[in-house]
């Protein structure tokens, strides 16, 4: 069975203050359906555009995309489109609300975006359904303004999961969340690969790395697996004990084994 | 059919949500758009409104658009062969031309010549001797020397005098006068021995005026009928006329006496489907011997003399009103830039969640085209509500403000301004929504 999702040799450069910089160099990528990834490293290192380009916001300058198997690299941006309203989700780091529409409203936000048309009935339905899912739908009427960070960031993963994507796809969702909070959306999240969804997770907390299945770091624009620098001690979660066992694949290996 | 109508929903609703957040700037955008529609749409009800009101005068004079009409001499053969060949026929009109003084008979009437009544010297004209006037069908008249020696002027009296128009049918079908009072004639029924007159406005002015009695000489009538006015009507002509039915003057006047002295001896106005009466009217006069050059048709165009009369004046009009209309565009325009400027994350995210570039600037365009219909519909709302109120205030005054209407193509150009300025006014705002990249929602 193929993969969800692969990325060969990805290669991005983007226009720098005076030279062109390439971001990306060779990016090799492989999530399996449902599989949690967790993506740490410095700032600056292109972990956003590594999302953008899996997003289809943008595409690499170089290398192969495929979806399912079927290859996506240079998809016009209609049918992109269509793929980002039916494959994924996104959690940004701030939780991107439209301030004038109600928590439900913003919600149904990507159900009302020209790709496939819901009566309003089933809309309200996936919609509560969605909030419920993040544990809010009480407060489906508040407008963002009336709504703590949290739950803000929850009505986002909400908007993300209405549609039932394949992958969520999530930037820094806590960066603006204190701890505990923070700990909360994670687990929001976590729980939404439970029915199936793949999650990639940009981070720059360890705790919230390990509770992914794999952890990864991109530095000099390529993914290798990471291992965590603080005492093993604090740290517990799956990917721990699978990188204590040895259990960790480099990507070119498991592309290996999935061929 | 259900993908295009599921975006057209969702752009419904996503425009519906960002008027709505944004009352305010899409009144303003309003009210710098609101006098570049109101003056497109106000020159159009101008224009329109002079144009119908001139059309329904150059119908009421010379004919509605398409009739056919010519003049032929006046010599009695030619009258006979038009009047015999269009008698009966309910599609055409041939109209003789004659003068007539109604009242005492021996004096001369208090308008020599057919003049109105109310020009400078209350119609009473003093030409040197030998001089009278003569009108032609049109009505325009002028002085003429009277050949041979100043005939004796017999002293004025109690007599009108006015061109006495001889009608073979109906000739209302090709110039609508508007009736006054009484009827109009009959053409149905056996011609009476007294012949039935209409008389004009200016003609029922001097009625009114004057106490005549009622014997009426026509030039070359055998004995003075009685006449009988039964009706009055508009016929936009300012020169008393009276109008009667030919096979009842003929009762009087010899067709052979009707020499034509008064403008044509014969106009005939044919409906657009009677080309059958114009062949055979042809026929008939060329077997009579009237050379077939002299015989001329031409069709009435007055909507078109008029639209190029009026063309120059509406297009300057047009001109600074669209001149307005721009500057209400250019506050749209920034209006939409500015609003485009503040929703880029939200355009960022719309896209993120699958909005194609394509629905997103429908979306954007779809509120400034809403605003600028929303605004053409304000516009001419005002603008018939103007006029409505214009025509009552001042109806009594002149029957052209009473019968003042909204004309529909001020409507319709007061929808295309207000689309064409929401157009032009969204469409760069579109552009740039479209263009945002989604990246946007993960640097902000
Ligand atoms: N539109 C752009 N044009 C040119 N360079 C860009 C653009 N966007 C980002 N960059 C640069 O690309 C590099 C990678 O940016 P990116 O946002 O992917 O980093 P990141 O790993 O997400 O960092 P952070 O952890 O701070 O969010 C940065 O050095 C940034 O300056
Ligand atoms: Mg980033």
């Amino acid at each position: 069975m193929t993969a969800l999702l692969e990325l060969h040799g990805i290669t991005k450069t983007l226009k720098g203050q005076k030279a062109p910089r390439t971001i990306l160099d060779g990016t090799d990528l492989t999530v399996d359906r449902g599989e949690s990834v967790a993506i740490l490293g410095r700032s600056g290192s292109g972990k956003s555009t590594l999302l953008s380009l899996i997003g289809l916001f943008d595409r690499p300058d170089g290398g192969q995309y495929l979806l399912d198997g079927r290859d996506i690299t240079r998809l016009p941006e209609r049918k992109a489109a269509a793929l980002r309203s039916a494959e994924f989700g996104f959690v940004f780091q701030r939780f991107f609300l439209l301030k004038h529409l109600t928590a439900a409203q913003n919600v149904a936000m990507a159900l009302v975006n020209g790709q496939g048309w819901l009566p309003r009935r089933k809309r309200r339905a996936r919609t509560l359904e969605a909030l419920d899912r993040v544990g809010i739908a009480h407060l489906a009427k508040h407008r963002p303004a009336r709504l703590s960070g949290g739950e803000q960031q929850r009505v986002a993963i909400a908007r993300a999961l209405v549609r039932e994507p394949r992958l969520l796809l999530a930037d820094e969702p806590t960066g603006a969340l204190d701890t505990e909070t923070g700990n909360l959306v994670i687990e929001v999240m976590r729980s939404a690969t439970e029915r199936g969804c793949g999650l990639i997770l940009v981070t720059h907390d360890w705790d919230h790395a390990n509770k992914m299945q794999r952890v990864l770091r991109l530095s000099d624009g390529a993914l290798h697996p990471a291992t965590d620098t603080r005492s093993v001690a604090s740290v517990s979660g799956p990917a721990r004990h699978r990188a204590a066992m040895g259990m960790d694949r480099t990507d070119a290996e498991r592309s290996e084994v999935a061929r | 059919m259900i993908r295009l109508s599921g975006r057209f929903r969702s752009a419904l609703i996503i425009g519906g949500q960002g008027i709505r957040a944004r009352k305010t700037r899409t009144l303003l955008s309003m009210v710098s758009l609101f006098l570049g529609v109101l003056a497109v749409v106000v020159v159009q009800v101008g224009a329109e409104t002079t144009k119908s009101a001139r059309l329904a005068d150059l119908e009421l004079h010379a004919g509605k658009d398409g009739t056919r009409q010519t003049y032929l001499p006046g010599n009695a053969d030619t009258i006979q062969i038009g009047q015999d060949t269009l008698k009966g026929r309910t599609d055409a009109v041939a109209i003789s031309f004659t003068q007539a003084i109604i009242g005492e008979p021996g004096v001369s009437p208090v308008n020599p010549g057919g003049a109105p009544f109310d020009q400078p010297g209350g119609g009473q004209y003093a030409y040197p001797d030998g001089v009278e006037i003569f009108c032609d069908a049109r009505g325009y008249c002028q002085p003429m020397q009277v050949a041979g020696d100043a005939p004796d002027v017999p002293v004025p009296g109690q007599a009108i005098e006015l061109s006495l128009n001889a009608l073979t049918g109906d000739i209302r079908q090709f110039r609508p006068f508007r009736s006054v009072s009484g009827q109009w004639l009959d053409f149905s029924s056996d011609p009476s021995l007294s012949p039935r007159i209409v008389v004009n406005l200016e003609a029922a002015k001097g009625f009114m005026r004057h106490q005549v009695p009622a014997e009426m000489r026509v030039e070359g009538t055998t004995a003075n009928p009685t006449p009988r006015i039964i009706g009055v009507i508009d016929d936009g002509n300012m020169h008393p006329t009276a109008y009667t039915r030919a096979d009842e003057l003929q009762n009087w006047v010899p067709r052979s006496s009707n020499a034509g002295n008064y403008g044509p001896g014969l106009q005939v106005m044919l409906a657009p489907t009677a080309g059958d009466l114009e062949q055979l009217l042809r026929i008939r006069l060329t077997a009579s011997g009237m050379p077939a050059e002299q015989i001329h048709f031409e069709t009435i165009q007055a909507r078109k003399e008029i639209a190029k009369e009026l063309a120059l004046i509406r297009w300057i009009f047009l001109g600074m009103a669209g001149l307005v209309l721009l500057i209400g565009v250019a506050g749209i325009l920034n209006v939409g830039l500015a609003t485009v400027g503040e929703r880029v994350e939200e355009f960022a995210l719309r896209r993120a969640v699958g909005t194609s570039r394509s629905l997103l600037a429908g979306i954007v365009l779809a509120e400034t085209l809403l605003t600028g219909l929303l605004t053409a519909a304000a516009a001419i709302g005002l603008s018939a509500l103007g006029l409505t109120a214009i025509s009552a205030l001042f109806g009594d005054r002149d029957q052209f403000l009473q019968d003042l209407a909204f004309p529909w193509q001020a409507g319709v150009a007061g929808v295309i301004a207000g689309l064409a300025a929401g157009l032009l006014g969204g469409l760069i705002p579109a552009i740039r929504a479209a263009r945002i990249p989604i990246a946007t929602v993960m640097r902000a």
